[in-house]
């Protein structure tokens, strides 16, 4: 008599199936775990592709990345470091330009919020 | 009854009757707040939460160029100068120390600007029209919050100075052993 046939097992037969409630499940976990990275790590913060910030973003300052590179080898003499003091200063004076996160936009006051008529 | 044991039952009926006590005393607080003010609060809450969010734009904007600007002049001017200085067998130890303390003092703004923009984000999603009290309370935490950021970007400038004068220092030195 020929084998006889084995009925197929839970997994056998649905494992289409589980196979995407698996595959929905990790995509989910990662997700989870990136984002808790992404809001964690503070590059939320400087994410200027948010919804929201899209204005603001054609504003960041392109001139930070051309900042140039002094070379970490060479004689040190006054030539080099008159060479290096020209680099520095131009980065001190734009650090300086405007004094960052200053005014007062936040009290109550500048906000119409404080206990004053 | 025994002392022990009547110390156990007492101890912590004092402990509860005090945190009872300062409960009541830091709800006051928020009850401080008067009608008058809540009113001034509801009917500027719409001008407020529009400034709220501008605010919150430009300083994400600020934090990304002071951020990139900052990093720029310690990795690509401070360090590499640091190691020339160091590789040429002469003493950077002074300029070093500053670029140490400045990589330091970058690192807390960051820090100091993620705080920043959480409470900010926390007093942008309160309702104030529903609840004056907590979103003044969430305005206030910004505000102080933003003055620490403002602190700690004065003292990376500050520190900026420090090692512009220490370079001057350090030449100064070198010229007088090459005479």
């Amino acid at each position: 008599m020929a084998a006889e046939e084995q009925k197929p097992t839970f997994l056998g037969q649905h494992r289409f199936l589980i196979l995407i409630i698996l595959a929905v499940f990790i995509t989910g976990l990662l997700t989870v775990i990136s984002m808790s990275m992404y809001i964690s790590s503070g590059a939320a913060q400087l994410d200027l592709s948010r919804p929201g910030y899209r204005a603001v973003q054609d504003q960041v300052d392109r001139e930070n990345r051309a900042v140039q590179n002094y070379s970490a080898v060479g004689p040190v003499n006054e030539e080099s470091i008159n060479e290096f003091k020209e680099l520095y200063d131009e980065q001190l004076k734009r650090a300086k330009a405007v004094e960052a996160f200053g005014g007062d936009p936040l009290s109550p006051k500048s906000l119409g919020i404080d206990a004053a008529n | 009854m025994n002392i022990k044991l009547k110390l156990a039952v007492i101890i912590p009926l004092i402990a509860l009757v005090a945190s009872v006590g300062v409960l009541g005393v830091s709800s006051a607080q928020s009850n401080e707040m008067n009608q008058e003010h809540m009113e001034k609060i509801r009917k500027n809450c719409l001008q407020s939460k529009n400034s709220l969010s501008q605010l919150h734009r430009s300083d994400a904007l600020l934090r990304v160029n002071r951020g990139q600007l900052y990093e720029s002049i310690s990795t690509k001017l401070m360090s590499r100068f640091n190691s020339r200085v160091s590789s040429a067998g002469h003493n950077s130890s002074n300029l070093s120390t500053i670029t140490r303390d400045y990589a330091q003092e970058l690192d807390q703004f960051r820090e100091d600007y993620i705080a920043y923009e959480e409470q900010l984000s926390s007093a942008e999603s309160i309702n104030c029209t529903k609840q004056p009290v907590a979103f003044y309370d969430a305005v206030v935490g910004a505000h102080e919050k933003r003055q620490t950021v403002r602190d700690t970007v004065a003292g990376l400038n500050q520190m900026l100075d420090d090692y512009r004068r220490e370079l001057l220092r350090f030449e100064t030195s070198l010229l007088k052993e090459d005479n």
